[in-house]
């Protein structure tokens, strides 16, 4: 097998997709109906058990994965828009324009991703469309860093030059030989970001700063599970694994191209 | 005669203690052995007169004797004071003093002390927190004689008597006080049953048994250690392994691993913390009693506390819980009718529906509860988004107003009129519902300065049916809070105050 990662992370990605695309049908139970079994072990009726308002585990991570997708597509998309833009136009136009952009984005690659999220979503309040536009907010120099050394390696290249000679626009040489040339990192940094989204939102739903009950999502349940491992761990224990698994999917996708 | 009424009080207070004491022990108490206590404490002084924090007030009432003390259902009984007689004009209480009392030091207990008790809690340059609570209340102390002492109050006042069986009670050896200063704190010197031996501060506190205690017979134990714990579920491991003999606040899910041991005893407490939900009734849109009352029949009580409590709690109609010898059974809240609040949901002028912010502490009750209360408003036709907010954050922004509907919880006072007036009185400081009542303004300034209990009764019956009817605040659940204990710990019984009592506890050998 040529790519074993790339294979191994479309299934990985494929499954939690489809999974998430048919949840309702998918979902045993309604995951926002609370029970009076509350935090029952795994039955017939419950394969996962019930969390502490009586809601079927099962149904709440299988319904996580919308918001998990949702939330890990939308901020690498907010990342890209951002991030490729600049890095193209650093690396290509160079000179004082690129000094500029250069500096914004080291100064932000230096901050912690984890922490600034934090700070800002402390000030914005939580929500799915803050989220997003947070994550990717701090997913964008990593991005445009990593567009400007594509572009600037693409830039003294010998059809590059050629095309000046001959006379092309700037604008043709950037959309016929340097975007072929930067999309596979772009692609990839896409898969990497996207697992760097969903990470750090369950993280932030840990820390209390994510999406706000009653919402399904991975993150709130594993912080909700806490209290309750000696009762019914798999409150926390079946969302963690959900996390890890779907991360873990893009992940390796995007570690695939390299 | 009103002079009589202490004494009456007194006497009945009495034998109400001797004979809850009796059926309390019904077997024979064992003498000896070490009780440990597993309490995640915040304890930052043992020295009652600048004691704030909560759970310094566990260790203070083992080293330390009140003037009075609380039964089980809040009234009040001789402790320090054997008796007392109020004035007909209700603004002078003579106590009369147990004698044959020390202090740990040696110091004589006495009238004079008690007043020096007193003053030093006045006084502006020793800056008690208590000040603030007593100035309004005593206008001077005097010594009759050597084992009477006389409150001068300011206004007739029955709740001093709840003040003196908390940390304004706790009676100080002036002597120690005095040559200790600062050390005081971490060297405290009492009446109580206990001398508090070492405290090694994040680590354990180690109390021995005072061989001079005046009660005689008490207390039955050696000693009782106080280790600090991280969390209640540290606290249940080290139960079950039997390095602590005590955990407390305790929810009805963390006892679910315990509750079938055999080795361990469940103690609930009876009278647990108040929950409800509170909104500003002064201005749009909650000042529209219809949309109340929708809100109101919407909500499903019993089904809060069957999942949030495990049905444990007790479904609230009042401020008041069963328990306390001002409930009263009469005061009734809204029943569960969604039908109705649909109805009246229209009535109130939103026939389509209502939407509003229901704020959300980050903790785990409170985040239970409301996700319960989205539930049932939906129901109805009100949508409720739930607003998180950090728990350090949310009290503050419910004082300031920014925070209009909140879900909110109280521990009860000893006194009725400490909860009631301070939440419903129109000049009561914690009245963030901005709630203003002629009526109940009135019933509360009058049973605030009357002594007779059977017609404060009545006065506070009156009061807390016309704030459930008004809708303030809907009512929701009292809430189930546990200590479990080794079963061989005998003895141990709830105060509502939430502070375990450990005095009387003994450990049976068998």
């Amino acid at each position: 097998m040529k790519r074993p990662g790339l294979w191994i992370g479309s299934l990985i990605v494929g499954s939690v997709l489809i999974v998430a695309l048919l949840a309702p049908q998918l979902a045993p139970n309604d995951p926002y109906r609370s029970g009076v079994e509350m935090l029952d072990l795994p039955s017939t009726r419950h394969l996962l058990g019930t969390d502490d308002l009586g809601r079927d585990i099962l149904s709440r991570v299988i319904h996580g994965a919308r918001i998990s997708l949702a939330i890990g597509f939308g901020a690498a998309l907010v990342g890209m828009a951002i991030g490729v833009p600049i890095g193209l136009i650093a690396g290509y136009f160079r000179g004082r324009l690129d000094f500029v952009l250069v500096s914004l984005i080291d100064l932000f690659i230096a901050l912690p991703g984890l922490v600034l999220a934090l700070i800002i979503t402390v000030m914005v309040g939580p929500s799915v469309r803050n989220l997003v536009l947070v994550l990717g907010f701090v997913m964008w120099p990593a991005i445009a860093r990593l567009v400007r050394g594509q572009t600037l390696a693409v830039r003294e290249t010998v059809f590059v030059e050629a095309a000046r000679a001959v006379g092309g626009s700037q604008n043709w040489i950037i959309r016929h030989h340097v975007w072929p040339s930067v999309l596979p990192v772009v692609a990839a940094q896409f898969a990497i970001s996207v697992s760097f989204a969903i990470f750090t939102s369950a993280s932030l739903s840990f820390l209390g700063l994510g999406i706000p009950p009653p919402a399904a999502d991975w993150g709130g349940m594993v912080r909700s599970g806490y209290d309750y491992l000696a009762i019914n761990p798999l409150m926390s224990l079946a969302p963690g694994a959900a996390v890890t698994f779907t991360v873990m999917g893009f992940y390796v996708i995007g570690a695939s191209f390299k | 005669m009103a002079w009589e009424l202490g004494r009456r009080q007194a006497f009945t207070g009495i034998a109400a203690g001797l004979l809850l004491g009796s059926t309390a022990h019904a077997e024979t108490p064992q003498t000896g052995g070490t009780l440990n206590v597993g309490l995640a404490s915040d304890a930052k002084t043992y020295d009652p007169i600048y004691s704030v924090q909560f759970t310094e007030r566990h260790v203070l009432y083992l080293v330390f004797n009140t003037l009075v003390k609380y039964a089980p259902d809040f009234s009040i009984q001789p402790e320090l004071a054997a008796s007392w007689e109020t004035s007909p004009d209700g603004k002078r209480i003579i106590f009369v003093l147990q004698q044959g009392v020390t202090f740990h030091d040696g110091t004589k207990f006495d009238a004079e002390a008690v007043k020096w008790n007193i003053d030093r809690r006045l006084d502006p340059a020793v800056n008690s927190p208590q000040r603030e609570l007593l100035a309004p209340v005593i206008a001077s102390v005097e010594v009759l004689d050597p084992y009477r002492v006389a409150f001068n109050l300011t206004n007739p006042s029955p709740a001093i008597f709840s003040l003196l069986g908390e940390r304004p009670g706790f009676m100080v050896s002036p002597t120690a006080w005095q040559k200790l200063g600062k050390e005081f704190a971490t060297q405290p010197v009492g009446t109580g049953a206990f001398v508090l031996k070492e405290w090694v501060r994040g680590s354990q506190v180690t109390l021995e048994k005072n061989p001079n205690y005046w009660q005689k017979g008490l207390p039955y134990l050696d000693r009782i250690v106080v280790r600090d714990l991280a969390g209640s579920i540290v606290g249940v491991q080290r139960l079950l392994t039997g390095e602590v003999d005590y955990v407390g606040e305790l929810t009805a899910s963390d006892v679910r691993p315990i509750e079938s041991k055999p080795e361990i005893a469940l103690k609930p407490i009876k009278v647990g913390r108040w929950y409800f939900l509170q909104w500003h009734v002064n201005a749009p849109p909650f000042d529209n009693a219809k949309l109340r009352q929708a809100f109101a029949h919407a909500i499903d009580r019993k089904r809060l506390n069957e999942i949030t409590m495990r049905g444990q709690g007790y479904i609230s109609d009042s401020p008041t819980p069963e328990g306390l010898w001002w409930y009263d059974p009469a005061v009734k809240s809204y029943d569960y009718d969604p039908p109705k609040a649909k109805a009246l949901l229209a009535e109130a002028g939103y026939p389509n529906g209502f939407e509003y912010q229901l704020s959300t502490p980050q903790v785990a009750i409170f985040q239970q509860i409301n996700q319960l209360l989205q539930e049932q408003l939906a129901a109805v036709g009100i949508k409720v988004t739930l607003q998180p907010v950090a728990s350090s954050e949310w009290y503050a922004r419910v004082v300031d107003g920014t925070t209009n509907m909140t879900p909110t919880r109280w521990t009860q006072r000893a006194d009725p009129d400490g909860l009631m007036y301070i939440l419903f009185d129109s000049k009561g400081f914690a009245n963030t519902m901005k709630y203003r009542s002629d009526k109940v303004d009135a019933l509360l300034e009058e049973a605030r300065i009357t002594y007779d209990v059977a017609k404060r009764k009545q006065l506070y019956g009156a009061a807390q049916q016309q704030i459930v009817t008004d809708l303030p605040m809907v009512p929701l659940i009292f809430g189930a809070e546990y200590a479990a204990l080794r079963s061989n710990v005998r003895g141990f019984e709830w105060i509502p105050d939430q502070i375990p009592r450990f005095r009387e506890v003994w450990k049976a050998r068998s």
